[in-house]
């Protein structure tokens, strides 16, 4: 197949499953939240409210859109565009599937372009994603939107760090950037953060660093100060009304369900686990499902960090001890234990 | 080759922008256009690891701390800030005076040598710290005294 045609026949389902997640997601988190504070949460469109999600698109393409006078109008209309774009290429290079090789080994596949720097590729993208919330901010012209969007380059550039760091710690085992490449070593030697391997240590503990550096990245709480509403009331999002308030949540979704995925993939295993090749599929939607549920648990449970709290967490301890990491985990590479 | 060409016009005709923009929010984010552009060019010329660090350091980092020193001198004082410049004229000529010896050496050598291949992080790894080891580590070092001699101007007088 021509790449054209492999990115077409992977991709379009691939877009069309994490576009319909987020949807669903929008329902499921509600009843989630709801059952979990003894309310029911959206119960009333379509059986068991299924299709909540369905009326709010609509609504929200109905509703008035509005420029602010003062905006700068270009980049007020242009910032939307971004986040759902950066979060959907950035998956191009996740597997999600697993496959038998010519050499009858395991092979993860199923990402739309298997990259070689797979890896790399992400985390530039995760890196640009400030910039569209940034200029939303930016453009709006309003305080509480310019705050908001300098929180987020703050936070963005801060947690960057440790998650570059501590995703490299997977890189270091496995010996490539690629991600199909970390999944057959994963394959072969066990998962980075759950095996009986001496290397397991380390990676857990940067599975944990890197979850949380990408819920940070991913503005779930604790780490969402660039919406916290009771100071900020929806962050870069004020100005915005309609779809394009509704294209904004849309990308909030999408990039947990792919920092979901990427934790998945670096740390436990992806599309390998027991059982038959074909699984891969299966084992990957369950692992990204079981985080995408463990972020929205922690959500809802937790209080969110003050911006000071925030920052001396990331340089204070993920920093150092990332950097820690990656030096464990080459030492354990050049030891032999790993 | 048409890609090439493509990429190569959005990095000319946005870094004019850069300098013909009167607003100096909007000349930061031609320069990140600029800057992705030559991410997509080192993509073409076979050099992916590079376009990935080029877009994470260079898009990702100093652009976004370009963003902030915008912030932090700009609005907050009230002051507005001129994104003009002074003797365009004399700019744009000594850049064409740069521009003619340049596209001049590049036409004067017919043969560039076989490619080395793809510049993959694996070749990068090993050049600097084999053969170039030493001038690797001047630059860092040149570096942490750009970044000391930073933080010792905007020291308070008395800590």
């Amino acid at each position: 197949m021509s790449p054209v045609v492999h990115a077409l026949v992977i991709g379009i389902p691939l877009v069309t499953f994490l576009m319909g997640g987020a949807a669903v997601a929008t329902w499921w988190e509600r009843r989630f939240a709801g059952r979990m504070q003894t309310r029911f949460g959206p119960n009333r469109v379509g059986p068991a409210g299924l299709l909540q999600p369905v009326a709010d698109a609509l609504k929200m393409m109905q509703k008035e859109d509005i420029v602010p006078r003062d905006a700068d109008r270009t980049l007020f209309n242009l910032a939307p565009l971004f986040p759902p774009f950066l979060v959907i290429a950035s998956a191009a290079v996740i597997p999600f599937a697993a496959t038998v090789g010519t050499d009858g080994a395991f092979e993860a596949t199923g990402a739309v372009a298997a990259l070689d720097i797979g890896i790399l590729w992400v985390m530039s993208l995760a890196g640009l994603m400030v910039f569209p919330v940034w200029i939303a901010g930016w453009a709006a012209n309003n305080k509480y939107t310019l705050l908001s969007g300098m929180r987020m380059v703050a936070q963005g550039i801060s947690y960057e760090i440790p998650m570059i760091m501590t995703a490299m710690v997977p890189v270091i085992f496995a010996g490539s950037l690629s991600l199909s490449d970390i999944v057959a070593y994963q394959d072969a030697n066990g998962w980075n953060a759950l095996s009986l391997s001496p290397s397991a240590l380390v990676g857990a503990v940067a599975a944990l660093v890197f979850f949380l550096a990408s819920l940070a990245e991913a503005n779930r709480i604790p780490f969402d100060i660039p919406e916290a509403e009771s100071e900020l009331i929806a962050g870069v999002m004020v100005e915005y009304t309609g779809i394009k308030f509704g294209i904004f949540m849309l990308a909030e979704y999408l990039h947990t369900i792919v920092a979901s995925a990427l934790t998945a993939v670096l740390f436990f295993g992806g599309p390998s686990g027991p059982g038959p090749e074909f699984l891969g599929i299966a084992w990957m939607l369950g692992k990204t499902g079981a985080l995408f549920v463990l972020i929205y648990w922690i959500r809802w449970s937790l209080y969110r960090l003050r911006s000071d709290q925030l920052m001396d967490l990331c340089w204070r301890v993920l920093v150092p001890l990332s950097l820690f990491l990656v030096m464990a985990a080459a030492v354990l590479v050049a030891g032999g234990f790993a | 080759m048409i890609a090439l060409a493509l990429l190569s016009g959005v990095m000319l005709s946005s870094a004019l922008m850069v300098v013909r923009s009167l607003n100096l929010v909007h000349s930061v984010l031609w320069l990140a256009v600029t800057l992705i552009s030559t991410a997509g060019i080192f993509v073409i010329l076979g050099a992916p690891f590079l376009a990935g660090i080029q877009l994470m350091l260079y898009t990702g980092g100093i652009i976004t701390l370009m963003l902030f020193g915008v912030m932090l001198t700009g609005k907050q004082t009230g002051i507005e800030i001129p994104n003009t410049s002074d003797g365009q004229l004399a700019g744009a000529g000594a850049a064409l005076a740069f521009l003619a010896p340049t596209l001049y050496a590049i036409w004067s050598v017919d043969d560039f040598g076989p490619a080395l291949g793809p510049v993959d992080a694996k070749v990068l790894g090993t050049a600097f710290l084999g053969p170039h080891l030493i001038a690797f580590e001047a630059l860092s070092v040149l570096l942490l005294a750009a970044m000391i001699g930073a933080i010792v101007l905007v020291r308070r007088k008395d800590p």
